[in-house]
Formats: structure tokens, C-alpha cells, sequence
């Protein structure tokens, strides 16, 4: 079952849900809305090999705003701390982001349980668009499990920025 | 947990779901399908500013369709108005347009709880492809929530309308 937003804000007060900074203002019927951190990673390859560590060069967001384009993977990542032990984050963007072309994330918006760190976006623009930092750029909702709980401690756990695929750490075993 | 499609008809006809118009034929096992509006609007800024207010053409599909091509944003809309006050809707694309390429939303799939109305949709398409007016092209689920509802009613910046609507970032984007 997904929380609503009354619920998100019981369980940040009582601990369950890490949001932070929490501010009630962002809460909506179901979700709490997010901001964008402010710098940006993109590799520096053109063609990637899951194989092959890649190179990131970090690209700070200026006042003025970054105009990303569209042939490019921006990661980016929230400015929240956010996670849960008890509850099933699942991210998205806002409409008014979807609206203007902006994917936040491709395709995996799942985050694991017990994965409590500054969440990884994967920005992607149909047609070219300036970011801003500390935009409200994406929403979290907040899902019921069932069964036994098993905490993620995976590859990209304590990460606290954009943090580029270890996707090649899964060829060397 | 997610209602089952014989669940989505009994809570319509309880008018606790809103779908309007509704036709049981458009039933999936969770969901139902929608139907493709019969206008689009395509941001025509060179560089979107989420700071100012999109400029758009607005395109009237006519019966012969109309080709959307990869790297524009298209705004289209559900013909169905779509809500509940007690279930979350969630909108995706059907297999079928997925099959053919084209993005239906752009990563904003949630519909807030107690929002009734047509559905604004983010068009995109990998490949060019023709899209018609009425087309069945999506569908929509529903989702049981958990907790007391954040407010009485949801007053959100979207509400009340029956056609695509732009962004409206601008004016609240910090």
C-alpha cells in the first residue's frame, strides 16, 4: 500500500522515514517533492562499456543555470537525505518536470529498502533545458512491504552525490 | 495493493472511482484503458526554462493523424476524466504503444489522490510515429493508500481542466 501524504509526515516525526531536511509545505496527497543538488556528473566516453570503469567529469550547477542537452546522461542527485528500514521508496518526477521533457530517472525508479543516502538521478532531456539547483525537481512515494525485510547493502550504499554505474564491478566475479 | 479490473467497475459504479465516460470493454485484469484526445501541444521553446512559461504550438489531430518526431515534447490528453478521492491513480502506457516506442509520461506517472480530470500527457517517441485522435493509446491503474488523506480536498495547480496543460514550474519552482 502507498502512504499518504498525512502518514509520510507520522513516520518522518517518528523516525521510520529519514527525510532531511523535511519540510511540510512539500508534502502532496501521496508523495513529498524534492530538490536537485547542486553540481552534476557526465561521463566523459561517448560510447559506454558496462565492462569498463567510466570516467565522470563533475559539473557544477551555476545561479545562472546548466543547459543540458539531449545527447547526454546527466547524474544528478537529491539534495534530502532520504530512505527507509520499514518502507519502499519509489521516486519520480513531478509533472510539472515531465511536462517540460526532463526524465529524472530511466527506467528504475525503485529504490531498496534500507538504502538511506542523497539518491542518484539520472537526468534525461528530450529537448534542451536549463536546471537550476534547490529546483523542486521530483516527488517520493512511500510503499507497504510484505514478507521479511532485507536491508540493502549493496554497491551504492552510503553514497552521498551523483555516484556514476559500478555496473563493472558485476563483470569481475 | 492494486485493484483488479473487476474492482475498478464495482468502485465506479459506488462512484468512489471516477472515470468518465466509462465502458466495461476498456477493462484490463488492473486497469483501464484510455483514450487519446483530439488535441497536442508541441513546446516549440529551442531551450525549455522552467523559469518561464512554455511556448507551444497547438496542433488539432485530425483523422489522418499526425507524426510526432524523437526529440520534441508533445502535450496531449486523456478524452476520459480520470480520479478518486479514496484510490491513487497511476497512468502508463499500454504494451502495445510501448512496443512502437513512444512515452506516454516523462517519469511523472503519479496522479494525486482526490484529482478528477482529463490527464495531461507527455509524449515522446524514440522513432517517428503517427498518433489519431481517439486512439486508444494508455491505461491507468489504481492504488489502495495507507494513512489519513494529507488534506480534505486536493487543490492542486492542475485541476478542473479537459485539455493538455503546460507546465506551470514557473511559479513555484524553489
Amino acid at each position: 500500500m502507498i502512504l499518504t501524504g498525512k502518514e509520510i509526515e507520522k513516520e518522518v516525526i517518528g523516525g521510520k522515514i529519514i527525510i532531511d531536511p523535511f519540510h511540510k509545505s512539500n508534502l502532496n496527497p501521496n508523495s513529498y517533492d524534492f530538490r536537485l543538488g547542486g553540481y552534476v556528473k557526465v561521463y566523459k566516453n561517448n560510447v559506454l562499456d558496462p565492462k569498463i570503469k567510466q570516467e565522470v567529469e563533475t559539473i557544477d550547477i551555476p545561479e545562472a543555470g546548466l543547459i543540458l542537452s539531449p545527447k547526454k546522461i546527466y547524474l544528478g542527485f537529491i539534495k534530502e537525505r532520504m530512505g527507509s528500514n520499514f518502507y519502499v521508496p519509489i521516486i519520480r518526477g513531478r509533472s510539472s518536470t515531465g511536462r517540460l521533457g526532463l526524465f529524472i530517472h530511466i527506467t528504475s525508479d525503485l529504490i531498496d529498502i534500507g538504502s538511506i543516502n542523497n539518491w542518484t538521478l539520472q537526468l534525461h532531456a528530450t529537448q534542451k533545458i536549463r536546471i537550476f539547483k534547490d529546483m523542486l525537481i521530483g516527488q517520493v512515494t512511500f510503499w507497504k512491504p510484505k514478507g521479511q525485510i532485507v536491508l540493502y547493502d549493496g554497491k551504492y550504499k552510503n553514497s552521498t552525490g551523483p555516484t556514476e554505474s559500478y555496473i563493472w564491478k558485476d563483470f569481475n566475479n | 495493493m492494486i485493484l483488479t479490473g473487476e474492482e475498478i467497475k464495482k468502485e465506479v459504479l459506488n462512484n468512489r472511482i471516477h472515470i468518465k465516460p466509462f465502458f466495461s470493454e476498456n477493462l484490463n485484469p488492473n486497469s483501464y484503458n484510455y483514450h487519446l484526445g483530439p488535441i497536442i501541444l508541441e513546446i516549440s521553446d529551442s531551450v525549455v526554462d522552467p523559469k518561464r512559461k512554455s511556448k507551444v504550438k497547438k496542433i488539432k489531430l485530425s483523422s489522418k493523424g499526425f507524426v510526432l518526431r524523437p526529440g520534441r515534447i508533445y502535450l496531449g490528453s486523456t478524452i476520459e476524466e480520470i480520479g478518486s478521492d479514496y484510490y491513487v491513480t497511476t497512468l502508463i502506457g499500454r504494451s502495445s504503444v510501448g512496443r512502437l516506442g513512444l512515452y506516454l509520461q516523462i517519469t511523472a506517472d503519479l496522479g494525486h489522490m482526490g484529482s478528477k480530470h482529463c490527464w495531461t500527457l507527455e509524449l515522446c517517441v524514440v522513432q517517428p510515429l503517427i498518433v489519431y485522435p481517439k486512439m486508444k493509446i494508455g491505461q491507468v491503474s489504481f492504488w489502495e493508500p495507507f494513512g489519513a488523506p494529507l488534506t480534505e480536498k486536493f487543490d492542486g495547480k492542475y485541476q478542473k481542466y479537459c485539455v493538455p496543460k503546460i507546465s506551470e514550474m514557473y511559479k513555484n519552482i524553489l
